[in-house]
C-alpha cells in the first residue's frame, strides 16, 4: 500500500527564502515584524507596545512604524479556529494592571465539565483525567479573541496589515531581513490580471514568525536554518460548528471513543468537544491525529455522524447551524519542539513552534506567553548597543521559554500522544503512567514517525457516514459556505501537490479534506483551491498548502 | 427632496440595471425623480428613460464623454448635485458605475452604502436594504448626511414601464482638467452571441451532470431557442469547460432572469446564492437528491442528455421554426 511520503509536493525551501529585491526607497522599513494575527503575534505586538511605551528613546529608533504584524486573512481573527476553552493565565500576566478578565471577550468560567466514553448508541460518563481539568479557565471564540487583542494591539501602537500574505523570508548574510508579502490580482496560470498588484519587501531589525499551525514560512526557516527538533511534527485536524441552541449547555463536554475505532491498526487517536458559548450557543468539534491510517476517514463526517449521538442530538435539538470551520492542531509536543527557536534576526512563537500540550487540550496560553517572551528579547535586543542580528543575540528568548511554564507544562505530558500510537487501550494505559510520573516515564523521547510516513490502508468506513440533511447533518460544500469562504476562483493554485498520484492516496486527499478540496479522477486528483480553509492538512499528508492571495480563505467570525 | 438616478448606456440601449433603479426610484415617493444621461450622441436614449419613471432626464452630450471613463462623470453629477440641489444619487452596479459612486462620494464628502438589494422610504428617511455575512442576514443602513448616494446590487430590481414621459435638460459640460488626463486606450468586447448573462430574461446553465465540455451545445441550443444566455457552475468553469465569465454563484455572476434553466446542476449553496432571485426556477437533474430540487419551482429527475435535447425541440416546433 502506499505511503504519502512516496509522491512528495513539488516544493523547494530554497524558492520561498530571497534577499531584499525592491530599491531601497521602495522597501517598507519596520522595527520589528511580526508575522501573524493570532494569539502568539498579538501578545507579542501587546507587549512590545507597553514595553517601547516605557522607553521613547528605543521607539524612536525603530522609524515610522516600530510594530507592524501581517495578516493574511480578510482582518485579524478571520483565519482563528480552536476550541476553545483557555488558561487566562498568560493573558492576566501580558494585560497586568491594565485590562482584567471581565474585560476580555469570554463566554465566562468553566463552571462545570463531563468526560464520556461514547458507543454508537450510548455515554459512558469517566472521571475527569487530572490532566483536563478545566477549574479557572474560560470558553472563548478564538476569533472574536483575536479581534480584541488586535483592537489591543493597534491602541499600543501597532500597525496591522491584514490581506497581507508573507510569501517569502528575506535572508541576507545569514540573517532574516524581514518577509516579501505575496502578489495579487494573478490569473490562474500566473499571468497578471487587471487589478495586478506586486508583493513588497518588508524588512525588519527583528522579524517574529506567530504563523500558527502549519506555518509556511515557519516551515521555511526550521529548514533553512537547521532548527528541526530530533522528532518531526505530527498533527491532528480538529473541524467544528457552532450553533444556536433552543436551551443553555451548563458544562463543557469532552467525549472519546466512538466514532473512532480503538483497534491499533487504524491508528485513530482524538475525540470531541462541546462547549457553551453564552446561553444560546454551542460549539462543537471532533479532533483526530492524522498519523491515521484508512483512506475512508472523513473528519468532516465523523462529525456529522457524532451529531446524531443521542448525547449530542439533545444539545443541539432545535438549533440552527451558524459557523463551520477546520484546523490543524501540531502535537507531537516536547520531542516535537524545534531545536532553536532563533536564528539570527528571527524569532518563532506558539503553534508555529508546535507549543500544544495534547493531554490538556490547551495551546492558546502558551501562544501568548511565547509572544511575550518574543517581545521582551526583541525589545532587550533593540536597546542601544545590541544587535539584534549578532548571532546568539535572540538566544535569551529560548532561555526565557526553557524557564516558563512552556516548558515544564509540556515536558510533564512529553510521550503522551505518542503512547496513542499504539492504539486507543494500550495507549491509554501509558499515558496514564506519563502523567502518574510527571513524564519521568517512560524515559527517554519516544520516536515519532511523519504523518506522511503512515501505510494507508482501506475500509468501508465512508459508507456509514450519515447522508446530508441540511440540518442536523451537512455536506462539505455547504460547510464551506458557511465558514465565510469566497475566495476569488481565478487565482493561482496554492496548493502543491503531485497530481498523478494512486487512487488510494487521492482518495485519502478526497476524504481527509474538509472543504472538499480534492476529487479523486480516474487519472490521479483535481484541486479546487478555491474552497480551501487552509487547515493544513495537506502539509501533514504528503502535499503542501503555500499561503494564496491576501485576503482569500475562510473568513471566521465566531469559531 | 429629489432623486438622482445614474443612467448607464451601452450602445443605443440603457441598461437593464439603470432602469430597474429608476423604477424603483418611481416608487419611493419622491417629489422629484430625475435621471442623468452621459456621453455622446446619447440625446435619444432620454427619452426611454422617461417610460420607465424618471420626470426629467438630464443630458451631458458632449465629445469628450464618449469614453466610458468614469472621472468627467464625476464632474457632470457633482455639478449637477450641487446646482439642481439633488438629495439622493443612486446607482445600478457596475464597473463604471462603482467607480463613479465612489469618487462621488470623496468629491461632495458624501456617504455611500453599497451593496443594497433594496431601498424603502420609513417614517419619511430613505433605508437601504444590505445583505451581511453571506447574505444570511439583511441589515438596515441609513445616511446621516446628505447627499445619499447608493449603490444597488446588479439585478435588484426589475424595469418597470410605466408609461410616462420626462422633460428633457441639456446639462453644461465642465470637465475639470484632472478628468480628462485618463485616455481611453483601447476597449474589448467579449464576443458572445445573444443578450449577456445578467440581463437575459432567461438563463439556461450547465453543470457537472453534462458529463463533459463536449455536451455543452445542448445548454446552448436550449438557451438559443429559448432567446437567452447560457451560464454555468463553478465546477464547470473550474474544469475549463465554459469560460469564467459565464460563472454563476458565489464567486461569480448573480443573476435573476425570470427563467432559469438549471441543467445538471447539484445546487450547492454557493450556485444557489448566484440564482435564488431567479423568477422560476426549473431543474433537471438525474439524482433525486440533489438539493437544487428543493428551491427549484420545477424539477425533472432525468438524463440531461435525454431532456434537454426533447425541450429543445419542443420550444423551436412551438416557435415555428
Amino acid at each position: 500500500m502506499t505511503k504519502p511520503s512516496e509522491f512528495p509536493p513539488p516544493f523547494r525551501v530554497a524558492d520561498y527564502v530571497t534577499t531584499p529585491s525592491d530599491p531601497e526607497d521602495e522597501r517598507i522599513e519596520v522595527g520589528v515584524l511580526v508575522v501573524g494575527a493570532g494569539p502568539a503575534g498579538l501578545a507579542c505586538a501587546i507587549r512590545l507596545g507597553q514595553l517601547l511605551e516605557e522607553a521613547p528613546e528605543v521607539r524612536d529608533r525603530l522609524g515610522e512604524v516600530p510594530v507592524a504584524v501581517l495578516e493574511k486573512g480578510k482582518a485579524a481573527g478571520s483565519h482563528l479556529l480552536s476550541g476553545a476553552v483557555v488558561n487566562p493565565r498568560a493573558l492576566r500576566r501580558l494585560f497586568k494592571g491594565r485590562k482584567r478578565i471581565d474585560e476580555m471577550p469570554f463566554f465566562g468560567p468553566v463552571a462545570h465539565e463531563s468526560v464520556y466514553m461514547l458507543t454508537e448508541k450510548r455515554a459512558l460518563r469517566l472521571p475527569t483525567p487530572p490532566t483536563m481539568k478545566n477549574d479557572g479557565n474560560y470558553v472563548a471564540s478564538l476569533s472574536q479573541l483575536g479581534r480584541w487583542l488586535a483592537e489591543q494591539a493597534e491602541a499600543g501602537g501597532s500597525m496591522l496589515l491584514p490581506e497581507t500574505a508573507a510569501e517569502k523570508l528575506l535572508v541576507d548574510g545569514g540573517r532574516v531581513r524581514g518577509v516579501r508579502t505575496g502578489d495579487k490580482g494573478r490569473g490562474r496560470n500566473g499571468e497578471e490580471l487587471g487589478n495586478f498588484e506586486p508583493g513588497a519587501d518588508i524588512t525588519a531589525r527583528v522579524t517574529v514568525l506567530a504563523e500558527g499551525t502549519q506555518g509556511h514560512l515557519t516551515g521555511v526557516a526550521l529548514e533553512r536554518f537547521g532548527l528541526h527538533g530530533d522528532n518531526p511534527q505530527v498533527w491532528a485536524l480538529g473541524v467544528k460548528e457552532v450553533w444556536r441552541v433552543a436551551k443553555p449547555l451548563d458544562r463543557v463536554i469532552h467525549t472519546m471513543g466512538w466514532p473512532l475505532r480503538p483497534q491499533a491498526k487504524y491508528r485513530e487517536f482524538g475525540g470531541s468537544f462541546i462547549y457553551p458559548m453564552g446561553d444560546d450557543m454551542v460549539t462543537l468539534g471532533m479532533v483526530v491525529g492524522l498519523d491515521y491510517r484508512d483512506a475512508d476517514l472523513s473528519v468532516h463526517d465523523l462529525l456529522q455522524e457524532l451529531k446524531t449521538h443521542p448525547l449530542v442530538r439533545r444539545i443541539l435539538d432545535g438549533g440552527e447551524r451558524l459557523a463551520w470551520g477546520a484546523k490543524t492542531i501540531p502535537e507531537g509536543g516536547f520531542v516535537s519542539l524545534p531545536r532553536r527557536l532563533h536564528a539570527p534576526g528571527l524569532l518563532i512563537c506558539g503553534d508555529g513552534a508546535g507549543m500544544v500540550n495534547v493531554p490538556a487540550l490547551k495551546g492558546i496560553h502558551y501562544a501568548i506567553e511565547s509572544g511575550s517572551l518574543a517581545a521582551e528579547t526583541a525589545f532587550a535586543a533593540l536597546r542601544r548597543g545590541e544587535t539584534p542580528w549578532r548571532p546568539g543575540a535572540l538566544a535569551a528568548y529560548d532561555d526565557a521559554v526553557r524557564r516558563s511554564f512552556i516548558w515544564s507544562d509540556l515536558q510533564e505530558v512529553r510521550n503522551m500522544r505518542q503512547a496513542f500510537g499504539r492504539g486507543f487501550w494500550l495507549g491509554g494505559a501509558l499515558a496514564g503512567m506519563v502523567t502518574a510520573s510527571r513524564g519521568r516515564f517512560p524515559p527517554g523521547n519516544t520516536r515519532t514517525e511523519r504523518d506522511a510516513e503512515q501505510e494507508l490502508l482501506r475500509s468501508d468506513r465512508a459508507r456509514s457516514y450519515p447522508p446530508p440533511d441540511g440540518k442536523l447533518t451537512f455536506d462539505k460544500l455547504s460547510s464551506v459556505f458557511a465558514s465565510g469562504n469566497r475566495t476569488r476562483d481565478d487565482q493561482p493554485s496554492h496548493i502543491l501537490i503531485r497530481r498523478d498520484v494512486p487512487r488510494d492516496l487521492a482518495e485519502l486527499w478526497e476524504r481527509m479534506c474538509p472543504a472538499q478540496v480534492y476529487e479523486a479522477t480516474d487519472g490521479g486528483v483535481t484541486v479546487t483551491p478555491s474552497n480551501c480553509v487552509q487547515c493544513g492538512a495537506i502539509t501533514a499528508k504528503g502535499g503542501r498548502l503555500t499561503p494564496s492571495e491576501g485576503g482569500s480563505g475562510p473568513e471566521y467570525t465566531l469559531t | 427632496m429629489s432623486t438622482l438616478v445614474f443612467l448607464e448606456h451601452h450602445g443605443n440601449e440603457l441598461l437593464k440595471g439603470s432602469l430597474g433603479v429608476l423604477s424603483k426610484a418611481a416608487t419611493l415617493g419622491d417629489d422629484d425623480v430625475s435621471g442623468v444621461v452621459i456621453g455622446s450622441g446619447v440625446r435619444a436614449l432620454a427619452d426611454e428613460a422617461g417610460k420607465f419613471g424618471a420626470a426629467r432626464v438630464y443630458v451631458a452630450d458632449d465629445a469628450r464623454l464618449e469614453s466610458p471613463l468614469p472621472q468627467p462623470r464625476v464632474d457632470v453629477v457633482a455639478q449637477l448635485v450641487r446646482d439642481a440641489g439633488v438629495a439622493t444619487i443612486l446607482f445600478a452596479n457596475s464597473v463604471l458605475a462603482a467607480d463613479i459612486a465612489a469618487a462621488l462620494a470623496a468629491r461632495l464628502e458624501a456617504g455611500l452604502n453599497w451593496d443594497l438589494t433594496d431601498a424603502a422610504r420609513e417614517d419619511g428617511k430613505l433605508v437601504g436594504k444590505r445583505p451581511a455575512l453571506q447574505d444570511s442576514v439583511y441589515v438596515d443602513v441609513g445616511w446621516t448626511s446628505e447627499p445619499r448616494i447608493a449603490l444597488f446590487r446588479t439585478g435588484s430590481f426589475d424595469p418597470v414601464a410605466s408609461g410616462g414621459t420626462a422633460e428633457v435638460e441639456d446639462v453644461r459640460v465642465e470637465l475639470e482638467d484632472f478628468s480628462s488626463t485618463a485616455r481611453m486606450v483601447e476597449q474589448a468586447h467579449e464576443e458572445s452571441e445573444g443578450p449577456s448573462i445578467e440581463d437575459a430574461d432567461v438563463v439556461v446553465a450547465g453543470g457537472r451532470g453534462l458529463g463533459g465540455p463536449e455536451n455543452f451545445p445542448l445548454v446552448e441550443e436550449l438557451a438559443k431557442a429559448l432567446g437567452g444566455a447560457v451560464g454555468a457552475t463553478r465546477a464547470v468553469v473550474d474544469a475549463g469547460w465554459y469560460p469564467y465569465p459565464t460563472q454563476v454563484g458565489q464567486t461569480g455572476k448573480t443573476v435573476s432572469p425570470k427563467l432559469y434553466i438549471a441543467c445538471g446542476i447539484s445546487g450547492a449553496i454557493q450556485h444557489k446564492v448566484g440564482m435564488q432571485a431567479s423568477g422560476v426556477i426549473v431543474a433537471i437533474n438525474k439524482d433525486p437528491n440533489a438539493p437544487i430540487f428543493e428551491f427549484a419551482d420545477l424539477g425533472v429527475v432525468g438524463d440531461v442528455h435525454q431532456v434537454v435535447p426533447k425541450l429543445t425541440e419542443l420550444v423551436n416546433r412551438r416557435r415555428g421554426s
